[in-house]
């Protein structure tokens, strides 16, 4: 029997270098991060999914000044990338320089990967494809 | 179909800034007091209060703060809720005051709305307003709030051609305003020279693109029609009022150059009026940054999307152009005590609507607008209000 998916097991896949998304079963859409339901169509019975991981930027910025836990990580990129699956995740940016921002196209092909903090916590990342 | 009973018939704000000395509960009674007795209100006819606050729990370590304040206020006894909606708590506390005067419940009520901030470290202040974003999908990743606001920035530069300095002319222009005003927390003018100094928080987002952390608190008294002339000879009538939600995390949203509940709450508040952006003789919406004004005054109506940073440039949105905006000055240089800003925004209609905001007084001030933004934008009330003579 399949059990009801849960954010706790979302995050668990980052940590596991293993991102999986939501699969609505209904319409098929793919949903990134959790919701509580399927926005295409309503559905309510959502399953786990892998992706292609290939995906575009849409927006960034770089982070100068942070909540105290992320100041020694700065500056780091936070982006919206839209996966090719049609959904948006927020990331950080990899294998760019956050110092010469105004070089990152907005468009620019990425591809998942992963980063670990100086916490020791994994964030979902994109470098370019 | 407008509202038919709302009147606001005082307004007072405190002093915003670092209001050294003072706790919560001391700022909110100096704003209560102005607006009641000191507008000829006596206080024993207040039989509500509405109360705005976003988060003492972690400025303050005092939750159950309606109560607090109230009785601090002299207003013990008295039904006193607290109304949450992070930067938007005083205008969502202000929309619970209309449906009490509209249902006809009571007759006169205290909207009311504080913040202390300013008595814990900044970088305890930062992670409290991180609170009003989605911590468990993007203020974990190390998105910051001026983060959140740059990634809206960055997609209106690309899709618009909006760039650093017509967002630099946004603070100047709100400075400009705010060095008029007497209760504001920067009474400075700045240069554009100055506002583009590079010093990011977020880029491209520079210090000078970002409100202040401020303590403050502002009041406003509403009573019905019949009750409104006891009071005074100039109430002002609210007559439309709309609020909307939007997902709290930005990748969920489908515009990053527009917010999608600013667009909804406008229009419904404009419907409800049964007026347009036309209509409106000036603007007070929710500066919290730089491009945040931007997309506000395309968001409600007063210009195309895309053409607000146009319009800065021209000049349209100053205390003298055709259609201003933050006339006192705004979040930016009067200051962000988060919770009570809404209510103060109200303050500012009122008194620019009764002409009596003196050198920040704009010319046209029949009707306008007020736009208060929650968090990342996943709560947004509008008002509009009307002098009940014009």
């Amino acid at each position: 029997m399949s059990e009801r998916p849960t954010i706790e097991q979302y995050q668990q896949y980052i940590q596991d270098n293993d991102f999986h998304a939501l699969k609505c079963k209904s319409c098929g859409a793919v949903i990134a991060p959790p919701k509580g339901m399927c926005y295409s169509c309503g559905g309510t019975d959502l399953e786990w999914t892998t992706v292609s991981g290939k995906g575009k930027l849409v927006s960034f910025t770089v982070i100068h000044i942070a909540a105290e836990e992320f100041q020694d990580e700065t500056p780091y990129f936070v982006a919206i990338v839209e996966l090719d699956e049609g959904t948006r995740i927020t990331a950080r940016l990899l294998g760019l320089d956050p110092t010469q921002p105004e070089k990152v196209k907005l468009g620019m092909p990425l591809k998942i990967d992963y980063e670990t903090g100086k916490s020791g916590k994994v964030y979902i990342g994109f470098r370019p494809a | 179909m407008p509202l038919r009973e709302t009147n606001i018939v005082s307004g007072a704000q405190t002093k915003f800034g670092k209001l050294e000395g003072l706790t919560l509960r001391e700022i909110f009674a100096e704003a209560v007091d102005k607006a009641t007795v000191g507008a000829g209100i006596p206080k024993e006819d207040i039989q509500a209060a509405f109360i705005g606050t976003f988060i003492p729990e972690m400025l303050v370590h005092q939750g159950h703060t309606a109560p607090l304040l109230a009785d601090y206020a002299g207003l013990r006894g008295l039904p006193a809720t607290r109304h949450e909606a992070a930067c938007a708590s005083g205008a969502t506390a202000l929309r619970a005051g209309i449906m009490a005067i509209e249902s006809g419940l009571y007759d006169t009520v205290l909207v009311a709305a504080a913040e202390k901030m300013t008595s814990v470290s900044t970088n305890r202040a930062t992670e409290a307003l991180a609170a009003a974003a989605d911590d468990e999908f993007e203020s974990s990743m190390g998105l910051t709030f001026p983060g959140v606001f740059a990634i809206a920035a960055v997609a209106h530069m690309q899709e618009y051609g909006t760039t650093e300095e017509d967002m630099a002319l946004v603070a100047v222009k709100a400075h400009r305003n705010a060095a008029k005003n007497p209760l504001a927390q920067f009474q400075k003018e700045i240069s554009l020279e100055k506002a583009m100094t590079p010093r990011y928080i977020a880029w491209p987002l520079k210090l000078f693109d970002c409100s202040p952390i401020s303590d403050g608190a502002a009041a406003i008294v509403l009573t019905n029609n019949e009750r409104a002339k006891q009071y005074t000879d100039t109430p002002v009538k609210i007559v439309g009022t709309g609020q909307a939600s939007a997902s709290m995390n930005l990748c969920d949203r489908t515009s990053l150059t527009s917010f999608e509940a600013s667009v909804r709450a406008s229009r419904i508040a404009y419907d409800m009026a049964g007026l347009t952006p036309k209509d409106m003789d000036f603007a007070v919406v929710h500066d919290c940054f730089t491009i945040a004004e931007i997309i506000a005054s395309e968001d409600i109506g007063f210009f195309k999307p895309g053409e607000g940073a146009k319009a800065v440039r021209e000049g349209v949105t100053a205390l003298d152009g055709s259609k201003p905006i933050n006339p006192m000055g705004g979040l930016k240089a009067v200051g962000h005590p988060v919770g009570a800003t809404g209510v103060k925004q109200a303050v500012v209609l009122y008194r620019e609507l009764i002409g009596e905001a003196g050198a920040n007084q704009v010319p046209n001030h029949n009707t306008a607008i007020m736009h208060n933004f929650g968090g990342t934008g996943a709560t947004c009330v509008v008002n509009i209000m009307r002098r009940a003579d014009a």
